[in-house]
């Protein structure tokens, strides 16, 4: 897109040279044939210009008083690297022309120019231009994607360290949990109710209950995430999931003040995946939605794109900081009080999507809202990719 | 009305869990037996009367699966509860399969535990009685052609 905007853009041309009335007539001349010409009379003034005014191509006499061609090549070099010099040089001085190609120049032309020769050199300086732009494109991409991909191995690796680690836990939990039941069950015991500082017992005893179930709802959330349930695929009604999914916070948004709202478009209705999972991943999300918006409304919506569903939970909450978005979809990552918030939704919700095919994005503007965006296949992914990605590892 | 006790063999390599839960389900007045592995587990059953095996799914050596197996081979009215510290739901709905009575995630709650593991034994305890009434019609009906 960007390519066809800047080669149907006329090229930006700078033209310095000492002598006005060379300088007006080639102007002139290439303004003719398409050029957005700018004009200079001397390295100095060419030198403000390009530092106010966007140029392509700057083509530049050699000989002229005060700064010449070559120094004003080497200082566009320095300060706009991403310009293309073309130098004309005087027919005898063919030295200039080398000098200038090794200081830099794409080309030279040595005067008397001839204009068509002057116009194609213009042109291949700017394809060049355009290359180097659809270069540094592509080194950008390729960087973005890099960085996705370390994102996602980190997120993975993170992932299976805390099943793993959830696993391990829940047995000595489980211990935990049995020996203060056992505990509280022989302080009922009717020869008990003589014991001394029996409420005291009974406090501690409650106080480790509350713990376990703590860190049994950590793990089994965690857990959970992992579980695959790849045998209930079915055709859902995403009208019907998504007033399902708001049923559970509409009574806190209504006591917030906060209105839900559902936009489903007629297009986007039907969908071909696993109703549970996808029922938690928008519950976790309108859940968050509710929590963070103190007035206003919190909107699901779906549309169709393609060959995929878009479903956006958009919220008019505070927003996430840009420090913290990167962070939101890694396990244990919470911004709430200690026990409020386990940082697991949307870690559990990002791995829910993903192993029904599709992925999950978010847009934040702070003091605005936030929007998460789901993208899921209309049909449940088939062959070896979509099998692959149901898979927990 | 009297509680009759359920004959509970728990089965979990976690020495301090199959402790803790022998004790806090014999407190409730339950009938505990012990196994550390599988095959103590079948030792067991070999010699004592048991309604219901609380199982896990997770130990080292024979797993609570091929354990569950062997069981529903050799003793198909024994009912099994799975205790399964493991998330993935496929692993005890395989074994619902195999003829498990149902399933819990580690660490479970205790009442729903004593929950299954009562429906478990009313299972096992009407199967029983079925098969009785049948071997008693059986009976009357071979007793009959003779006379």
């Amino acid at each position: 897109m960007t390519e066809r905007e800047h080669s149907d853009r006329p090229v930006r041309l700078l033209l310095v040279d000492d002598e006005a009335h060379f300088r007006d007539a080639i102007a002139r001349r290439l303004e003719k044939r398409g050029f957005t010409v700018s004009k200079a009379p001397d390295g100095g003034t060419a030198l403000e210009i390009l530092e106010k005014d966007p140029i392509d191509v700057v083509v530049t006499d050699v000989k002229m008083p005060g700064m010449d061609g070559i120094e004003l090549l080497g200082r566009i070099k320095d300060l706009h690297p991403e310009i293309e010099v073309l130098l004309l040089t005087g027919h005898a001085a063919l030295d200039d022309g080398v000098a200038g190609i090794k200081a830099g120049a794409f080309d030279y032309l040595t005067k008397p120019i001839e204009l068509e020769q002057l116009a194609g050199k213009i042109r291949h300086a700017h394809d060049k231009i355009l290359r180097e732009e659809e270069k540094r494109r592509e080194a950008e991409f390729r960087r973005q994607v890099e960085e996705q991909m370390i994102v996602t191995e980190r997120l993975a690796s993170l992932g299976t360290l805390s099943t793993g680690m959830a696993h391990e836990i829940n047995n000595p939990l489980a211990i935990i949990k049995e020996s203060a039941g056992w505990l509280s069950m022989i302080l009922d015991k009717p020869e008990m109710a003589d014991m001394p500082r029996r409420s005291d017992f009974r406090k501690g005893l409650e106080k480790i209950t509350d713990g376990v179930e703590r860190a049994r709802r950590i793990t089994h959330q965690l857990l959970g995430g992992v579980q695959k349930r790849s045998e209930t695929i079915v055709d859902v009604d995403l009208k019907d999931l998504a007033a399902e999914s708001t049923e559970l916070v509409a009574r806190e948004a209504a006591n917030k003040g906060v209105e839900i709202v559902h936009q489903i478009e007629p297009d986007a209705r039907r969908i071909r995946t696993d109703p549970y999972a996808l029922r938690q991943a928008l519950i976790n999300l309108v859940n968050n939605a509710v929590q963070a918006t103190q007035s206003g409304t919190v909107a699901i919506a779906a549309r169709r794109a393609g060959g995929a569903i878009e479903i956006q939970v958009r919220d008019t909450g505070p927003g996430i900081p840009a420090e913290y978005r990167k962070k939101i979809f890694e396990p244990f990552f919470t911004t709430k009080d200690p026990g409020k918030g386990t940082g697991l939704g949307l870690y559990v919700t990002r791995n829910i999507l993903e192993k029904l095919g599709g992925g999950i994005e978010v847009e934040s503007s702070v003091g605005k809202g936030t929007t998460f965006t789901i993208s899921l296949p209309v049909a449940e992914p088939t062959g070896a990719d979509g099998r692959n990605k149901r898979n927990p590892r | 009305m009297v509680k009759i006790p359920i004959r509970v063999l728990v089965v979990d390599d976690e020495k301090d869990f199959v402790e803790m839960l022998s004790l806090r389900l014999n407190e409730s007045g339950q009938k505990v037996v012990q196994a550390f592995n599988g095959k103590e587990c079948l030792d067991i059953l070999e010699k004592d009367g048991v309604d219901v095996v609380v199982l896990d799914l997770k130990m080292p050596g024979m797993d609570g699966i091929e354990v569950l197996k062997e069981i529903k081979q050799r003793f198909p009215l024994v009912e099994v509860v799975m205790l399964t510290g493991h998330g993935t739901a496929e692993t005890a709905v395989e074994g619902m399969k195999l003829g498990a009575y149902d399933y819990l995630l580690k660490p479970a709650d205790f009442e729903e535990l004593l929950g299954k593991l009562e429906a478990a034994r009313n299972r096992k305890e009407s199967q029983e009685e079925r098969i009785r009434r049948a071997e008693a019609k059986l009976m009357v009906r071979r007793s009959g052609g003779l006379s």
